[in-house]
């Protein structure tokens, strides 16, 4: 089953796998803190300021109002359906992040536990490592399009209806230039492997073209500068998928109430809002993982930093654990650098009208994202001549 | 690949997205019923029985065209991950051109339904 | 038993059972969301045989792109009406039962030609590697034996495209001009 050889390294996994999802459902009510705090300092206004020091205490706030409202069930709503969809809004996001790689693996050495001893072990820094990365977080996001179309059909409720359609509508026409502006990134690296892709991405900026090797000691060997125009499509993209504003027409609240979460309140409606910051988080994730070195930190390699640790520690333990901590520092601060973009973004740029939202996901980037496709793999073709 | 892993994190979500409903059902208030209260949120107004919703047969346009391209798309990643390989074997030029001849097929569908007007939403 | 027999015994029984509710529910819209269960439990078992890029297509394609169109297109349309008119009737169970006999010969013959006229490589080729392998032996062997019927594969794709322009412009739809 690939979790482990022993009962130890099994419940591990599974352990991190619950801690990588419970971290996730954590991480909302700070984006959401983040997200009102950052709206206000953009408009310049003040924000929630009142219930603990910097509005902080207001997150608690939040959770128990959501917890003492009364549960709601329309009489036209499909109870079935109705309650599914707000769980299965959970699961695309968290199974689609727990195969990110944030870390290289902490090695454990041999210890004595229970009158027993128990062998080395290696511990990713991620959920689990999928050897087709890409592919499975493709697919699984996927997924996404059936909780909205559950949510907005389970409601019995025509905004709810017409919310899930043009939202589903919309997942989907984005999903074809999201699918193909990764063509060339997954070219450029010539795998679909999410913890490979990052040890590519090590040291300074160096290739090879027609010959020469192109090197430059002031640029990390990130793979921006191999893929800007994927990168610049690849995260317009995942503003649409995610379903955040300027593409918000799922819940264009002037048009449809509030799309396909019309009929729902309370601690359903916060589930809903956790998917939707999963599908952030996924985005984010990936995007410093294609384009900006991953877990690695810039200019310095793995190799490099694992020598000067074991200078460091005395025990392999202690070195491979201080030198994923660092990595793990390096991806969570090129982490939370785009989650704040998302919510920059959301607060600077108007809704899109819904044509010109079509025309855009299909006659510009869809094009765009083929021109990088068809540029990138006669790049290759031509640098290896 | 751990299929036991993803396995196990999908079902262990979707019994703690139950517990959670369940404890929030707990803790809220008693809900009182009330038809009008219970009606499909509607502004305010009457709700109006839907017997025959008429929805733009674009929605349905959309998710087939989708369906052929993403098709298209998905055999690109094979040859994506295996184009060094060819081109270190000598048939990268072979590879480089029927991917172009497979992609012109690609931009001249596009194309078409962009002229005949398959894509316009009014 | 070991712990891979017991995944496959698992996702067998969660393919056949979400497939069997399929057939038996006679809401449709349950019946497309089970059909898209049995799609991920096809890619789970997918995964269990190695085959790792299949079972992402299977996800990405069958389960993430056609079951959403099938889905959207169910809850467009009321199919209450439709439903009533081919649930009863003698007509209607000679009819069905001529099909269920029609694809079951046709599943039995295609067993047996699949004997008569592939050649048998090997028991399980692939067993061992993270999908890169598997992957990249899919792209030599598309790219390089079967390449006609992938440039046809895309003319193919074209035609559909047209066509279904062609279906939704037709007299009739919901969208008349």
């Amino acid at each position: 089953m690939g979790m482990g050889k022993d009962i130890f390294e099994i419940t591990v996994n599974g352990l991190k796998l619950v801690v990588i999802f419970l971290m996730m459902v954590q991480a909302v009510p700070i984006l959401v803190w983040l997200e009102r705090r950052g709206s206000a300092f953009i408009q310049n206004r003040l924000g929630p300021n009142r219930v603990g020091p910097l509005g902080l205490m207001q997150l608690l706030a939040d959770a128990v109002k959501f917890l003492t409202k009364e549960n709601f069930v329309p009489d036209t709503a499909k109870p079935l359906l109705y309650y599914a969809a707000p769980v299965f809004a959970l699961i695309p996001g968290a199974v689609a992040f727990s195969a990110i790689p944030m870390s290289t693996p902490i090695q454990i050495g041999v210890f004595e536990m229970f009158g027993q001893s128990w062998g080395p072990y290696t511990f990713l820094v991620q959920g689990y490592d999928i050897g087709v990365g890409i592919v499975f977080i493709l697919g699984v996001s996927s997924l996404a399009a059936y909780t909205l179309l559950m949510a907005g059909w389970g409601s019995g409720n025509k905004y709810s209806l017409m919310g899930a359609l043009r939202a589903s509508a919309q997942t989907i026409s984005y999903e074809l230039a999201l699918g193909l502006s990764i063509v060339g990134v997954i070219m450029m690296y010539g795998t679909f492997n999410l913890t490979d892709m990052t040890m590519m991405q090590q040291g300074p900026l160096n290739f090879s073209f027609m010959g020469y090797t192109v090197s430059s000691p002031y640029l990390p060997n990130w793979g921006i500068f191999f893929q800007p125009l994927a990168a610049l499509l690849f995260f317009t993209t995942t503003f649409a998928e995610s379903n955040r504003l300027p593409f918000d027409l799922a819940e264009g609240e002037s048009e449809l109430v509030a799309g396909f979460h019309t009929e729902y309140g309370g601690f359903k409606f916060n589930m809903f809002f956790i998917g939707e910051y999963g599908h952030m988080m996924i985005a984010s994730g990936l995007m410093a993982l294609f384009f900006f070195g991953g877990f690695g930190i810039p200019f310095v390699s793995v190799v490099e930093l694992q020598e000067w640790a074991a200078g460091v520690t005395a025990t392999a333990t202690g070195a491979s654990a201080l030198v994923a901590g660092l990595h793990f520092l390096s991806f969570m601060v090129k982490f939370s650098f785009f989650l704040w973009v998302f919510i920059w973004v959301r607060w600077t740029l108007p809704r899109f009208r819904y044509d010109q939202l079509m025309d855009f996901g299909w006659k510009t980037l869809l094009p765009w994202a083929l021109a990088n496709t068809i540029l990138t793999a006669f790049i290759i073709y031509a640098a290896s001549l | 690949m751990p299929l036991g892993g993803v396995i196990f994190i999908v079902i262990f979500i979707a019994l703690f997205g139950a517990f959670l409903l369940w404890v929030a059902s707990k803790t809220g208030g008693k809900p009182v019923y009330n038809t009008i209260k219970y009606e499909p949120y509607e502004c305010g107004l009457p709700s109006v029985e839907k017997k025959d919703t008429k929805v733009s047969v674009k929605y349905y346009l959309t998710a087939i065209l989708f369906i052929l391209f993403d098709i298209e798309i998905i055999f690109m990643y094979p040859w994506a991950i295996s184009f060094r390989d060819f081109i270190s074997t000598g048939g990268g030029a072979f590879v480089f051109i029927s991917m172009m001849v497979f992609i012109a097929i690609f931009i001249f569908g596009l194309f078409w339904e962009v002229k005949s007007k398959a894509l316009e939403w009014d | 038993m070991t712990a891979d027999a017991f995944l496959f015994w698992f996702l067998a029984i969660v393919t056949l059972v979400s497939g069997l509710s399929v057939i038996l529910n006679s809401n449709p819209i349950y019946s497309a969301l089970c059909l898209a269960m049995t799609m991920v439990g096809v890619s789970a078992l997918f995964v269990t045989l190695n085959a790792y890029f299949i079972a992402g297509v299977q996800l990405i394609v069958y389960a993430g792109a056609v079951m959403v169109l099938f889905v959207m297109v169910i809850m467009l349309f009321d199919l209450k009406k439709d439903l009533q008119t081919f649930a009863r009737g003698m007509f209607t169970g000679g009819v069905k039962l001529a099909s269920v006999g029609l694809i079951a010969g046709l599943v039995v013959g295609a067993i047996k030609s699949a004997e008569l006229f592939t050649e048998k490589v090997a028991d399980n080729p692939v067993t061992t590697g993270n999908g890169m392998e598997s992957t990249k032996a899919l792209g030599q062997i598309l790219f390089t034996k079967y390449i006609f019927g992938f440039e046809a594969l895309g003319v193919l794709l074209l035609v559909i495209a047209v066509g279904a322009v062609a279906l939704a412009r037709s007299k009739g739809g919901t969208h008349e001009q």
